[in-house]
């Protein structure tokens, strides 16, 4: 019984490529979250 | 406006399989839909419990039911149960019931990878409920008492349950990424084709402007809570003083998430009510596009604001002043969208079913909730208010219209829809009726106990506030007692009742009403088509 539609594979593979990318932007706010948001943000108002 | 022709779908024989695996294994986003929003309401009844705890305790001063750590044990489990168990998972569920089939999609991009969103949750509850009953157990720890904000040191003190925590976030984290992923390639990649990204209703565009916002100040959070982790077990300093660390850092961290995440609880909801209010006024949306545009600015002015919780710590006049400013401009585009609600109302063919009373009333206390934020951004003014009854008076304001009242709204609002049955409009009236009015004596007085110098998050408090606290405890037990009507009603129509057309409402728009109700378990395998009228 099919329970999950199968998409045609260029939609999958569209799909996988597009999560990936949106993946990558979550790590880069995961690693930067320190140095990037919070140190540049100390550093153009001396605020801490 | 979009209009569709009906394009059937052949294989709707395929039914859903039978039993437990159908939950389990589920990749259907109609059956993943249901499980969040049944998840969602079962954390509403727990976070619920320990609200009603909570306001016993405060019925009276002094100490009589429970110890001040259990007490912030209390609120701090309170607060992350609505926040992360109820309100998330239950505007998550609402989007995967419906952004495919307002899309004209037939199911999520990611099937499989949405059946890992919804099943992290239960484990991720385990864990926030193994954090506050930990404690009770021989060699437990301490209780959690730092609130949901979890400010070090506090949070480098507490023991074990402070690391189920962590843990649990952790987790709550990985669901909300993988399934804001999900939405947002869903959004992206599966429109019907000639659906134009401008034509999507007001609530997908709303849930892909949350789940932007997700996917940017989650990870954030999780580095917080992961230093945090740090800070305890392997020796790091990032928030210890005596090491060179600032505990200050960790509170930029959290706001960082912190006020973003209050417009991901809202969002949501504030697209629901796009498609209640066109519906029951019988008139189109006053404006589309800049609905969207407001909706955007919102996500972007709130990404800049953060510290406007933190106005006492000490922070630089011209930082405080920035964040001041930036605060108070968010009211405009937050008033644009309610006039932009307001003038859709406007000279309609108005009729007050639920999810219609639910919305007025949102428009009228959001907005007093919004008042008493623009009050709270101001420095000067904040310095008193901080901390006290005064700012959860002001976040109840607007989270419970803003965020819970929306969902509620979208739920009588499609429950047809889902179910195939119409629900009991003179049960859900007075639902509404007990729960907003009580609503309201909860927490209205709650304004003047802060103002006259309540603390929040304290257990026992100056006896010449007894008078104003009892009045809110009686009103939070008729609110919460107002649930299990909620829960009735639910359960009634979903068993039976009168039988709901496609288009249950008769002036309801969009994709959504041109599928039966319920509709079949797959829906849209052959794309409607669209004109643009
Ligand atoms: C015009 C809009 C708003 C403004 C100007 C505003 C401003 C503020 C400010 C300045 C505070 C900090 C008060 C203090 O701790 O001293 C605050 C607290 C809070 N606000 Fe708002 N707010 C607004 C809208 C909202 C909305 C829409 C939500 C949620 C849906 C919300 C949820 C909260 C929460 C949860 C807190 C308390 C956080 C905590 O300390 O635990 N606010 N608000
Ligand atoms: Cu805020």
């Amino acid at each position: 019984m099919m329970s999950r539609p199968e998409y045609p594979p260029e939609l999958r593979r569209k799909n996988v490529k597009l999560a990936l990318w949106v993946l990558v932007i979550v790590i880069l706010m995961f690693i930067t979250a320190v140095p990037f948001w919070v140190g540049l943000f100390e550093l153009a108002t001396g605020v801490r | 406006m979009t209009t569709a022709t009906h394009a059937h779908a052949d294989h709707e024989h395929h039914g859903p399989p039978s039993g437990l695996k159908r939950w389990l294994f589920s990749t259907n986003h109609k059956d993943i839909g249901t499980m969040y929003l049944v998840f969602a309401l079962i954390m509403l009844f727990l976070g619920g419990a320990s609200a009603m705890v909570i306001r016993a305790e405060l019925f009276m001063p002094g100490l009589q039911l429970v110890q001040p750590d259990l007490y912030n044990n209390l609120v701090t489990n309170h607060a992350l149960i609505m926040i992360f168990g109820a309100v998330m998972p239950a505007a998550a569920g609402l989007a995967n019931w419906m952004i495919p089939l307002m899309i004209g999609a037939p199911d999520m991009a990611l099937p499989r990878m949405n059946n890992l969103s919804f099943w992290i949750l239960p484990a991720a509850a385990l864990m926030l409920i193994l954090s506050f009953v930990v404690p009770f157990f021989p060699g437990g720890g301490t209780q959690i008492n730092t609130g949901w904000t979890l400010y070090p040191p506090l949070s480098l003190q507490v023991g074990m349950s402070m690391d189920f925590l962590i843990f649990a976030i952790h987790l709550l984290g990985v669901s909300s990424v993988l399934a804001s992923i999900n939405i947002i390639v869903t959004i992206f990649n599966m429109r019907a084709p000639g659906l134009r990204m401008m034509q999507l209703p007001i609530f997908v565009w709303a849930w892909l402007v949350t789940a932007f916002l997700l996917i940017l100040v989650v990870p954030v959070l999780a580095a917080g809570v992961t230093m945090l982790l740090f800070d305890r077990h392997f020796g790091t300093s990032f928030f210890i003083a005596a090491g060179g660390g600032d505990p200050v850092l960790f509170q930029h961290l959290f706001w960082f998430f912190g006020h973003p995440e209050v417009y991901i609880l809202i969002l949501p909801s504030l697209g629901v009510l796009a498609s209640i209010l066109p519906t029951f006024s019988r008139k189109p949306l006053f404006g589309h596009h800049s609905l969207v545009g407001a909706m955007i600015a919102i996500a972007a002015l709130g990404m800049i604001v953060w510290a406007h919780h933190q106005y006492t710590v000490g922070m630089s006049l011209a930082a405080v002043k920035y964040f001041m400013i930036m605060t108070i401009l968010i009211s405009i585009p937050v008033g644009l969208i309610i006039f932009n609600y307001m003038m859709t109302m406007w000279r309609g063919a108005m009729t007050f079913e639920t999810p219609m009373l639910f919305t007025v009333a949102i428009i009228l206390m959001f907005s007093f909730g919004g008042l008493t934020g623009v009050m709270l951004a101001v420095v000067p003014a904040d310095m008193q208010y901080h901390d006290s009854m005064f700012v959860v008076a002001h976040f109840h304001y607007v989270l419970l219209p803003g965020a819970v009242w929306g969902l509620f709204a979208g739920v009588f609002y499609w429950l047809p829809k889902w179910t195939g049955h119409m629900y009991d409009e003179k049960l859900a009236k007075t639902f509404f009726w007990l729960h907003v009015v009580s609503f309201n004596i909860t927490f209205f007085p709650q304004h003047f106990i802060g103002l006259a110098g309540m603390p929040r998050r304290i257990v026992d408090y100056n006896v010449m506030f007894t008078e104003f606290n009892m009045i809110s405890s009686v009103g939070a037990f008729f609110f919460g007692i107002s649930h299990l009507l909620f829960l009735y009603i639910i359960i009634k129509t979903v068993r039976g009742g009168e039988k709901a057309k496609a288009r249950a409402w008769e002036s309801a728009q969009g994709l959504e009403w041109e599928v039966e109700s319920p509709p079949p378990h797959h829906t849209w395998t052959t794309p409607p088509t669209i004109k643009t009228a």
